[in-house]
């Protein structure tokens, strides 16, 4: 085949071709979501990466309210009537005291004066009133917590809150109830590209791709912030997130797996630190499988894993072999005498029990993070011959299957961040729940007095017992409470690691700046 | 020309149905369900119910698609389950980002790859040539992943050259830009090198040659305009495997584009922005390969496109 030696026309066309990309991308056309653009921010100016996307800055938005990264979001930018302290007690925010009624159904909260939002007008009773009935009307998550109740303004300075039953844990509860504007009704899209707030943050630019823009909001009760600046970036990729926080591209990044901690504590540059959550890995079985039904065999299943050792190689130092269903910072902690590994002892009481070894377990988890763990867990109960498929889903199947109880063993790191065991045991181990197939009215009498006093020490009590009868009958494996690492740059001062993964901005600032 | 193009136009609308049906179908039929995504597993029954029923989904399915097709017919996607704004807005802002990466990863690809295809092909067997032979080898067997892993470990970690992450100024571009051009760069480097290796042995390079030309002026001004054919071609229509790149790359470097924003909706069944994107991905797949099409047309006069005068 022979070919023409070429026109000039083709040349004339493959030369466009290259102009034309050319110009284009010398257009280059400012891709969004760098925030300060060139890389680390500098002066009183800190850029952060957090490993979820902030999609909303609607805190009552049906649909992404209770996401995490709206939670972060919201708190820099809202006030809340009580907010937790790293330790798991609450603080007034808006409210300087509350208080229940001899029954708990009616919580009186005294108001801050003198508060004002970022556009300068105050911040009053009546906003914090319809703040809580938009809540309602939009029925986010959070708006379950509070089921026919009302809010009332009793005076210009405080706001009451009827149950519809006695309720101990509604300032826990309201540890994620935010106040906006009262102008402010419905879904409001517009409203929330520049919100108004009385946090100590405002928002200059969001992004909802990948950056939200924080500066200081000089009307904010309690003084304006330190930062000049502060850049949420969103980084899914954690090599990402490390490598940005080493060169100096970010300052602040947390949920920082084990095995990557050591690496980040030998640079110089940097703090490394670690503060136990509110988060337990969570193993339940599934009770109403017939295979699942007996405590015995379940009690049997826990024994056989040598989860003090898994911890130890897995999570040296961001894991602690838990004692009870909840974390020790969440209000009713009881410490839980512990599982023993013995898996010839494990081995007996199936055997004994009558337990089907030819037939397969399925544990399901959701995150390619927690594969070496259940992993790890599969082999344990593998050696007293004990088969397990282990499944890891992608989210959204998983949450479909967790709530159709489609599975025998769930993992998931359940945390909590009301703080208060009520949003926990008083919400998924009642038999109503349906989460878990395990059913005991004893257990439901004792849940629904804890909910139901207003006395912190008899509350306590009333979790420690209903802790004991979970854990002794094996609701599920509670295996390891969490720590959660967070690593920054050491010109940045005042990080206090947070128990939620929801770093406080507000106390931080520039060393030198 | 206008009729081919009239032609293609017709055909590239019975596709782009074939494309919005088929999305439709695979999304529904994925496991899982965007209300448990979207309310999480603390929602209950009637909260389940309320959202299934406002975003649509009570509906028989057969009555979701002819509502979805007479959307898509007056370019309406819905809004976003997630981001609860109009879906196809949503992929426009995403849009500019991903078409950056791709025209800068594809001028990379190109120039570098006829470079190197030149140089190998310029001389078939010589020792440039079984350098670039293997180094294109190397290039495609490497996961991109991997190698923006590396790319970011060393000019960004090591020499602090570049930024690791992130969007904003042109640096930013360039470690994505060259993590998805290098597979591509591969591709094209050894078509050029087979092109022109080919080229180099046809009656008229003699011909050149025997004019007295040097071999330079043989190889840049002959043999690399005959040889750019195939090139246009494999540009065109490498554009499809390029978005496919980029959801990679874009994930990697946290670059805010169109490749993240459907990884993330397909996550969360965001059915809505997945539709959308895909739409318009498939729309620009095609006007590229027919852009392809055309330019190849234009470079060699003996080919007729089908359907011409």
């Amino acid at each position: 085949m022979t070919r023409p030696l070429a026109s000039g026309r083709p040349r004339h066309a493959a030369l466009t071709l290259i102009a034309a990309a050319a110009i284009a991308l010398s257009g280059c056309s400012a891709a969004t979501g760098g925030g300060t653009g060139g890389g680390a921010a500098g002066g009183s100016e800190i850029t952060v990466a957090g490993t979820y996307a902030i999609d909303s800055l609607d805190p009552g938005s049906p649909t992404g309210g209770s996401a995490t990264g709206t939670q972060l979001a919201s708190q820099a930018i809202f006030s809340r009537l009580v907010r937790p302290r790293p330790d798991g007690s609450l603080e007034g925010d808006l409210a300087t005291a509350w208080k229940p009624d001899a029954s708990a159904t009616q919580w009186t909260f005294t108001l801050r004066q003198g508060v004002k939002f970022s556009d300068g007008k105050p911040l009053t009773a009546d906003d914090v009133v319809a703040s809580f009935k938009r809540l309602l009307e939009l029925k986010s998550t959070n708006a379950a917590n509070f089921a026919g109740y009302t809010m009332t303004a009793t005076s210009p300075a405080e706001v009451v809150l009827k149950a519809a039953k006695p309720d101990a844990a509604v300032p826990y509860k309201l540890a994620i109830f935010y106040v906006l504007p009262r102008s402010l009704t419905g879904e409001d899209p517009a409203f929330f590209q520049h919100p108004v707030g009385s946090g100590p943050f405002k928002v200059e630019k969001f992004d909802p791709s990948g950056t939200l823009v924080l500066v200081p909001n000089p009307d904010h009760y309690g003084g304006a912030p330190r930062l000049g600046r502060v850049t949420i970036r969103k980084m899914p990729e954690l090599a990402a997130r490390m490598t940005a926080l080493r060169t100096g591209e970010v300052d602040l990044i947390w949920g920082i797996p084990d095995d990557q901690l050591a690496e980040l504590q030998r640079d110089s540059k940097l703090t490394v630190g670690t503060v136990p959550s509110t988060a337990v890995f969570t193993m339940w079985f599934n009770s109403s499988a017939p295979a699942l039904k007996e405590a015995k065999v379940r009690r049997a299943l826990w024994q056989a894993v040598d989860f003090a050792t898994i911890i130890k190689r897995l999570y040296p130092q961001s894991g602690t072999l838990a004692d009870a269903p909840v974390s020790p910072v969440t209000l009713g902690y009881v410490p839980q005498e512990p599982v023993r590994y013995d898996p010839a002892a494990a081995k007996a009481a199936l055997k004994a029990a009558g337990f089907d070894f030819s037939a397969k377990l399925r544990l399901q988890f959701a995150n390619a993070e927690f594969r070496p763990f259940n992993q790890a867990i599969v082999s344990d109960l593998q050696k007293i011959g004990v088969q397990v498929d282990l499944l890891e889903k992608e989210q959204a199947v998983f949450t479909k299957d967790l709530l159709a109880l489609n599975w025998d063993i769930n993992f998931q790191q359940l945390s909590n961040p009301t703080f208060d065991a009520a949003n926990t045991l008083g919400r998924l181990y009642p038999c109503a729940a349906k989460r878990n197939g395990y059913c005991n009215p004893e257990l439901d009498k004792l849940l629904a007095a804890a909910g139901a006093s207003a006395n912190p020490d008899e509350r306590v009590k009333l979790y420690g017992e209903a802790s004991k009868i979970i854990w002794q009958d094996a609701v599920g494996m509670f295996p390891m409470a969490v720590k959660y690492a967070y690593a920054w740059n050491r010109r940045v001062t005042g990080v206090t690691p947070d128990p939620n993964g929801l770093p406080n901005f507000a106390g931080m600032q520039v060393s030198g700046s | 020309m206008i009729r081919v193009i009239a032609k293609r136009l017709l055909v590239g609308v019975l596709v782009m149905w074939g494309a919005a049906s088929l999305i439709f179908l695979i999304v529904r039929v994925a496991p899982g369900d965007p209300t448990t995504i979207l309310l999480g597993p603390d929602a209950n029954r009637e909260q389940v119910t309320e959202l299934t029923a406002k975003l649509g989904l009570d509906r028989p399915v057969f009555t979701q698609y002819l509502s979805y097709l007479a959307d898509v017919a007056r370019l309406q996607f819905g809004d976003s389950y997630r981001f609860d704004r109009p879906a196809m807005s949503e992929v426009f802002e995403r849009l500019p980002a991903t078409v950056d990466l791709m025209l800068a990863s594809s001028l990379i690809a190109v120039a570098l790859g006829l470079v190197l295809g030149l140089l190998a092909g310029g001389r078939p067997g010589g020792a440039v040539d079984r350098m670039v032979t293997a180094g294109t080898i190397a290039l495609q067997s490497f996961p991109t992943f991997w190698v923006g892993i590396m790319l970011i470990l060393i000019f960004a970690l090591a020499f602090r050259l570049l930024p690791s992450a992130g969007a904003g100024s042109p640096a930013h571009l360039i470690l994505p830009a060259i993590t998805l051009a290098l597979p591509f760069t591969a591709i094209v480097a050894r078509l050029t090198r087979t092109s022109v290796a080919e080229t180099m042995r046809e009656p008229y390079i003699q011909t050149a040659r025997s004019k007295g030309l040097t071999e330079q002026q043989v190889l840049l001004g002959h043999a690399l305009r005959n040889s750019l054919i195939p090139v246009v071609t494999i540009v065109g229509l490498h554009m499809a495997g390029l978005m496919g790149g980029a959801v990679v790359v874009e994930n990697v470097f946290a670059w805010p584009g169109l490749g993240t924003l459907v990884v993330e909706a397909v996550s969360n069944r965001d059915y809505a922005v997945v539709q959308a994107a895909t739409f318009l991905i498939a729309g620009i797949v095609m006007l590229f390969n027919l852009v392809a099409d055309l330019l190849y047309s234009q470079l060699d006069p003996r080919i007729k496109l089908d359907g011409a005068a």
